[in-house]
């Protein structure tokens, strides 16, 4: 998604703002069976983030036994948002599902119009009655896959390709790199912003960069598998984002953080069915036990009690343990979290602070 | 800090490349009067179509760079059509192309399924005895064929303006239509020519990005790289040799950015990624500064030529 840009303003404080009169009435109840329909912000053979929606459509399908129909490359605009969810909603659809950020002003617009609509948005900002944001705890994945990339690398060295920094990507960054440290307490992770989501071009360029400087193993918050083909070509490691990247780069990937919205999605729309549904005020934001978030791992390059080690922090990650769980300083040795206490999720959404061992630009 | 330099300087070839040759191929269209916006559009139809055809017929990436050429200049002719045979205004027609491009590419890419497939795609040759010298083999000789390509490209561009007739002809359309075509020259044919002949070379930089860089194929995956050529030219001032050196500073620019960051060097990272855009902005105000008498600036370009219309 090259919108979250504009998120790293927002995303915190829509998180904070949005939502708090709307819920107090309590809940929402459709009048009819749930027939959902999704909104599709790319192709959904993008590869990544709407293609993880695609491969989790059959899946929801076949839990609420629905046919679920969707729409391919509505942009982030509410002219093409708009007609596509209402074209929806007069042949009867009353969940509709989007995929993006920019959908939620929109979103809310039609929430509003449509009250006995139910809506749900992949990364969107926004909250009503009738209206529910969600987007995973990717920190919990990428942790894990900086653990696989540490076990993976020979140097320590690792590097990684992200977007843009703002929160939900600098807690992937620092989650990574806290990861590695469990492995190798001397690993450090450098990081190359691309400034977006979606230049393979820009990519290559950045994770040959890093292969140069000796670095083995390289993580990546970008959309495209670009890096992870990078580090097949050198020989080095990599892990994925969005899906299993090791389709694109059987031998590098050693870890992946994946999306598994079927996980999420069937349980909320078999509670919509139940009349039980619920809005979150400040959007459901689910981790691995949640069913957002999970791995793919580990490639042959994890030794296996380093995949043993990485499988038992999943589980206790699952079990109830925060990444981001105190004592933690920044890397300038400013406290952010107390002993005893874990960062809140509004602290998580505006991140602007790395862990030591994280080598970025100003 | 050598190793850094020469890894650097390595990489500045094959990121100059795809500039080179989109602005040398603008430049050949646009020496014959025609205003060209389209490199962005046909940069990603030369990118589609390589990758279609490097992943039909698998091994031959020369080949998928060739259909890559052919079919920015089969969808360029719909650009002539417009501007040469219609007359339609140059610069809405250009920006009409692109459009058309990134939603046509994104449509047929799609379609028959084209994205996220990895290809072997061009491979750096070395060659032998040269390749082994100290720091010049590693920068300049272990590039891949396209690279090498350029140079003799970059002559016969160079060669075919200034040293042939049809050279002659072309600039002379560009300069004055009417005096040309009062000499006999056909100015439409001309301007098709070097449209059709110019874009071939805009969609061997598309090719280039997909097959040879990426090897994957993304839908918009040009990202403003044709904008940044369509601007190469105006501050090379229609001369190649400048087109070719702007393209270098570009090369260099776009690869150092990420190792400023690789290397853990603290800069401000706004700042890095702005800098192809301050630079931009630096040697044009630089290039009108020195005045515009060295300029190669066609006298019609971007006006439309009709015999029977005075001027």
């Amino acid at each position: 998604m090259r919108t979250k840009t504009l998120s790293a303003v927002l995303a915190g404080c829509a998180f904070l703002a949005a939502g708090q009169a709307s819920v107090a009435d309590g809940g929402f109840v459709l009048g009819a069976a749930p027939k959902p329909a999704f909104l599709y912000f790319s192709s959904k053979k993008d590869g990544g983030w709407t293609q993880a929606f695609d491969e989790a459509r059959p899946k929801i399908e076949a839990a609420i036994g629905v046919k679920i129909p969707f729409v391919e490359n509505v942009a982030e605009d509410a002219l093409q948002i708009r007609p596509a969810a209402e074209k929806f909603i007069q042949r009867g659809y009353n969940v509709i599902i989007g995929t993006a950020f920019g959908y939620s002003d929109t979103f809310k617009q039609l929430a509003e119009k449509y009250p006995k609509v139910a809506f749900l948005d992949g990364s969107g900002t926004v909250n009503a009655v009738n209206l529910q944001s969600f987007y995973g705890r990717t920190y919990e994945s990428q942790y894990l896959c900086g653990m696989a990339a540490a076990a993976a690398s020979k140097t320590g060295k690792l590097g990684f390709v992200a977007a843009n920094p703002f929160g939900p990507v600098i807690w992937t960054v620092n989650a990574f790199e806290m990861g590695a440290l469990k492995i190798r307490p001397d690993a450090t992770t450098t990081v190359i912003y691309t400034g977006a989501w979606n230049d393979p071009v820009k990519e290559r360029a950045a994770a040959t960069a890093l292969a140069d400087q000796g670095i083995d193993a390289i993580g990546q918050h970008v959309d495209t598998p670009t890096p992870q083909i990078v580090a097949q070509e050198r020989g080095i490691y990599g892990t994925g984002h969005h899906r299993d990247f090791r389709e694109f780069a059987p031998k590098a990937t050693v870890c992946s953080s994946v999306w598994t919205w079927d996980k999420y999605l069937a349980p909320a729309l078999k509670t919509i069915k139940a009349g039980e549904w619920k809005t979150e005020p400040y959007g459901a934001f689910a981790g691995i036990k949640g069913g957002a978030t999970d791995i793919a791992c580990c490639g042959p390059a994890v030794s296996k009690p380093n995949v043993d080690k990485i499988m038992a922090e999943r589980k206790a990650i699952i079990d109830g343990k925060h990444v981001y769980a105190g004592p933690l300083s920044d890397r300038e040795g400013k406290e952010r979290v107390a002993a005893g206490a874990v960062l809140a999720d509004g602290d998580l959404w505006k991140m602007d602070w790395y862990v030591t061992g994280v080598i970025t630009q100003k | 800090m050598m190793e850094f330099l020469i890894a650097w300087w390595a990489n500045v070839p094959e990121a100059a490349a795809a500039y080179a040759l989109a602005a040398l191929g603008l430049l050949l269209c646009e020496r014959s009067g025609v205003l060209n916006l389209t490199a962005e559009g046909l940069m990603l139809v030369g990118a589609m179509a390589a990758m279609g055809a490097a992943l039909q017929i698998e091994g031959y990436p020369g080949m998928a760079l060739v259909v890559g050429m052919l079919a920015a200049a089969l969808v360029s002719l719909l650009f002539a059509l417009l501007v040469v045979t219609l007359r339609v205004n140059q610069v809405i027609a250009g920006l009409a192309i692109v459009f058309f491009c990134q939603g046509f590419t994104q449509l047929l890419g799609v379609m028959f399924d084209w994205q996220n497939h990895p290809v072997p795609g061009l491979l750096p040759v070395r060659i032998p005895l040269l390749a082994d010298m100290p720091i010049i083999g590693r920068v300049l000789f272990e590039q891949n064929g396209v690279v090498y390509l350029i140079v003799p490209i970059f002559f016969a561009v160079q060669w075919v303006l200034h040293q042939t007739r049809a050279g002659l002809r072309l600039r002379s359309v560009g300069e004055n239509p009417e005096a040309a075509d009062a000499a006999g020259v056909s100015v439409p044919l001309v301007r098709f020519g070097a449209i059709v002949a110019g874009s071939a070379l805009i969609g061997l930089a598309g090719g280039l990005l997909s097959v040879g860089g990426v090897k994957m194929w993304f839908p918009d995956m040009a990202g403003g790289r044709g904008w940044i050529a369509v601007a190469l030219v105006i501050f090379a001032r229609w001369q190649p040799w400048r087109a070719l050196a702007g393209a270098v500073l570009f090369g260099c620019i776009e690869s150092l950015v990420p190792r400023i960051a690789a290397a853990g060097i603290r800069v401000p990272q706004y700042f890095m990624l702005m800098t192809p855009y301050v630079i931009t902005l630096v040697v044009m105000a630089w290039t009108a500064w020195k005045g515009r008498s060295r300029s190669s600036e066609p006298g019609a370009l971007g006006q439309p030529f009709s015999r029977e219309e005075r001027r």
